[in-house]
């Protein structure tokens, strides 16, 4: 029964994230930007632009010079989550591809760094007067969402081992259509419980931010309005008969 | 506006701690009926607006990708909390541009996702009520769309883009401002935003010629309206009419007489800015950028350049192309269009202008970065000519310069307080109280490095700085244009005595910038 | 707003410029003049009725150079600057004395 609830639950989970996910990210594919409005200083090629990306992305960048405090932390938490899945990705590989492997010594200690990194964050939205006043309830949630995923994780492979040959069979069972049982681990249970969560919400919350960030026009537009007509489809409809060259 | 005339310079850059409502009952004169008809607006509020408002909103969401994202993408991380100079200078959260951003995200959440539409406490959605209309109005007229927040933002979410959109949906339910929608009825009918019809342009510009003449000796033209001329000038009106701004015209003139081409300005497009984009209307920015390229292919000239604005630049140099091109028209040796810093460089650089720096040795300067030019446009080949071209022009007819801190210039610049539409007598208060970082970086270069006066390359920058700088107890002369400092130091074929023995006005040699 | 005098009503924007420029007269400058503080002085009259004749001619205020050397011709070289203009109208020749004058406020980057 628990197994099958859990089996149901993570393919509809997975259904809503992927077909949210891509209806957003097809949304803002497809909405066109009228304007050349990268923040200047911008890069003048497109290589420029996927380097500016780049180190948006893997550094953190620009808030990096915003404020080193809430850098390190976001920064931190990232990027211990990152190395966390990929280290999960053991669970739902057979054999483990050999890179995983290279991964799983640093991705047992990321989960701490990862849940200091919440924790820091966390308290920023106590301590600091501005960020309090701009944290609303969800904004709380999420992240109580996030540590609770990282708490119960790591009380799994530190303080309650849970059957972790049983929760691959699991897996791999729904991976290919061949359902297993489900360990009846309550630490477990309000893991995967809390990971179902997230995946439901993630398309319709700010995590949005994830995908967002390659679509935004001030950072992932090149530097050449002189040089190239960009022109929106709806704005050429605007031109009457003038209208050529292309948009981006 | 009593309360705050007397403004102490803040030392330290503190952040200040929330002031909650300080600035909520400051907004500016509403448009009357005849301004936002001349534009294609409803006169006045309409009655059912909250139906009006949100099919504005969800049509611009479709229009606009960079909306749609800075809507879903803010995680509230905190990063642009303390980077707007309103907050800075009002304490007021609601200036901290992730608090602005939400006044138009809470109806996005209500109307146009899931979450806000079902459960609308747990993230921050709500009803659009009137409350909300005139929190909008107020707030979103106390943002000069500087773009300082988006540098720092870890998306680039840019509240500028937020509050034109905003902007646009209330001229569109009947509720725009008064001081932009009556400036582009003015452009569109009289081509200006002083409505300064040609005649008087003309008898300006007379008066200027024989300025020039008298101080130098030589003959310099201001030409309106010469057929076949190489060059258009497009300048903001400001150039024609007030100080510094003028000066920076004279300046103009004497590098396009000593490179000898053959120029004009048009009594047509006699306006740089473009109001059009601080209300967030692509149609109106269109038609005041149409108005340009009409003015190009009626003189038949080769090249466009752009005089001394901020917002006009970024317009010219991002949006014009877009918007009224393409302009294969033009002799494409040159870009289209260039910025007079551009045009003035490169002669300094080929040694064609004959230069007397000592001119300039009565002042110490200081450059301040234009918002729009430093985080919306570019000026020559690479990223950031925006900052040093200016930067060498000053050095190549000055002396003496010092920046300012660095976290106040370049792209990190602070708005002067008075862009995206707010430089107007009703918005005063936040106009002071918003130049307070910028006003706090020159006192630091005053008292360190003895500047005496702070250059501008932007229209706005030049009025806003004279009218609030005297409330810093720093002298309203203290803000020059630079080609002010240009029309200082050349020195024309021709020109009567060696020596600069004629100090233009704002050149008083009396007590330094500090009170 | 608007101003009263003499029993008659004369309508005024939010900053207090005449809605009808051609309702003007010598006696509601003077009015308009004590709202705004300033006493109307003979220097003051010379820049209010340069400023209207300016206006008949252009339908527009002058430019600031335009106006300090009308006013050089005027009052001589020592009041011609934008110094004394600012001393007569702290806030600002163009817009406040076109306000004593009944001129609509110029609008603009200025």
């Amino acid at each position: 029964m628990l197994s099958t609830i859990f089996a149901v639950l993570f393919y509809l989970a997975t259904a809503i994230f992927v077909v949210g996910l891509a209806y957003r990210i097809r949304l803002y594919a497809t909405t066109p930007a009228p304007l050349k409005i990268p923040t200047t200083p911008a890069p003048v090629t497109r290589s420029g632009v996927v380097a500016r990306l780049f180190r948006e992305v893997a550094f953190f960048e620009s808030l990096f010079n915003s404020n080193k405090w809430t850098w390190l932390f976001g920064w931190v938490f990232h990027f211990a989550m990152l190395l966390v899945v990929l280290r999960h990705l053991r669970y739902f590989t057979e054999p483990v591809w050999f890179w995983v492997n290279w991964v799983q010594p640093f991705g047992k200690y990321a989960g701490f760094a990862m849940l200091a990194g919440l924790l820091a964050l966390w308290g920023r939205r106590f301590l600091v007067e501005r960020v309090r006043y701009i944290s609303g309830p969800s904004d709380h949630l999420m992240l109580v969402l996030l540590i609770g995923i990282a708490g119960s994780g790591l009380m799994m492979k530190y303080v309650a081992h849970t059957d972790i040959v049983a929760l691959k069979a699991f897996s791999l069972g729904l991976i290919h259509f061949n359902w297993q049982p489900l360990p009846a681990d309550p630490v477990l249970l309000v893991h995967l419980g809390l990971v179902l969560v997230l995946a439901f919400v993630f398309p319709f919350s700010k995590l949005l931010h994830a995908p967002g960030v390659f679509f935004s026009p001030s950072r992932n537009q090149v530097d050449n309005p002189r040089e190239k007509r960009h022109l929106a489809p709806w704005a050429a409809a605007l031109d009457g008969d003038r209208s050529q060259g292309g948009s981006e | 506006m009593a309360d705050f005339d007397t403004l102490k310079i803040n030392p330290l850059f503190e952040i200040p701690a929330l002031e909650k409502g300080a600035m909520k009952d400051l907004s500016p004169f509403v448009a009357a009926p005849n301004h936002q008809e001349d534009l294609g607006f409803p006169g006045e509020l309409v009655d059912d607006w909250q139906t009006k408002a949100i099919e504005k909103f969800g049509e611009l969401l479709k229009k606009s990708r960079a909306l749609r994202v800075y809507m879903d993408g803010c995680v509230k991380c905190g990063a642009c909390t303390d980077k707007c100079h309103y907050f800075l200078g009002t304490a007021d959260p609601i200036n901290m541009p992730v608090a602005r951003q939400d006044l138009l995200r809470k109806i996005y959440r209500r109307y146009f996702t899931f979450a806000g539409k079902y459960f609308p406490k747990l993230v921050g959605a709500e009803d659009l009520t009137r409350e909300v209309l005139d929190e909008w109005y107020s707030y979103y007229h106390q943002c000069s769309q500087c773009r300082r927040c988006s540098v720092f933002c870890p998306y680039g979410l840019d509240t500028a883009e937020i509050s034109m959109a905003a902007r646009e949906i209330m001229d569109h339910v009947g509720k725009g401002q008064k001081y932009c929608n009556e400036i582009l009825g003015k452009v569109h009918k009289i081509g200006n935003n002083l409505g300064l019809p040609e005649p008087a342009l003309i008898d300006t510009l007379e008066g200027l010629e024989e300025d020039i003449e008298e101080e130098t000796g030589v003959e310099v033209k201001l030409p309106v309206n010469q057929k076949g001329a190489d060059i258009l000038l497009v300048t903001p009106s400001a150039d024609f009419f007030a100080e510094p701004h003028v000066d920076g015209l004279i300046g103009y003139a004497k590098v396009f007489h000593q490179a000898g081409v053959s120029w004009t300005l048009s009594s047509y497009a006699s306006e740089a800015a473009n109001f059009a984009m601080f209300i967030g209307s692509y149609e109106q920015m269109k038609k005041v950028a149409e108005r340009i390229r009409k003015a190009a292919e009626d003189l038949a000239v080769k090249r466009i350049i752009f005089g001394e604005c901020g917002h006009a630049w970024r317009v010219a140099y991002s949006f014009m192309n877009t918007l009224a091109g393409p302009f294969d028209f033009l002799d494409p040796a040159y870009p289209v269009p260039q910025h007079i810093c551009e045009f003035t460089l490169d002669l300094i650089e080929k040694g064609e202008l004959n230069l007397d720096k000592s001119a300039n040795d009565h002042m110490t300067l200081t450059f301040h970065d234009s918002c729009n030019v430093a985080r919306g446009s570019r000026m020559g080949p690479t990223p950031g000519g925006q900052f040093e071209i200016p930067r060498a022009i000053v050095r190549a007819v000055c002396n003496n310069f010092v920046d300012m801190a660095a976290d106040t210039i370049h792209e990190s610049t602070f708005c002067c307080g008075g862009g995206g539409g707010l430089l107007t007598d009703d918005l005063m208060e936040i106009r002071v109280k918003g130049a307070s970082p910028r006003m706090t970086a020159l006192q630091e270069v005053v008292e360190e490095h003895g500047v005496t006066h702070m250059v501008a390359i932007c229209a706005i920058c030049k009025s806003q700085f004279s009218k609030v700088m005297p409330k810093y107890g720093i002298g309203m002369d203290r803000i020059v244009s630079l080609h002010q400092l240009v029309s200082n130091a050349i020195i024309l074929d021709g020109q009567i005595g060696t020596e600069p023995d004629e100090e233009t006005e704002t050149d008083t040699s009396e007590d330094v910038a500090t009170a | 707003m608007a101003y009263e005098l003499n029993g008659k009503t004369f309508e005024a924007d939010e900053e207090g410029y005449l809605v009808d420029i051609s309702a003007w007269n010598e006696d509601l400058a003077v009015l308009i003049a004590e709202d705004e503080n300033i006493e109307m002085s003979d220097d003051a009259w010379e820049v209010v009725n340069f400023l209207r004749e300016y206006y008949e001619e252009y339908q527009i205020a002058p430019a600031v150079r335009v106006l300090t050397k009308a006013i050089k011709k005027k009052l001589g070289a020592d009041k011609g600057n934008s110094k004394y203009l600012y001393e007569l109208f702290p806030y600002g020749p163009a817009k406040q004395a076109c306000k004593i004058a009944g001129l609509p406020k110029p609008t603009g980057c200025i």
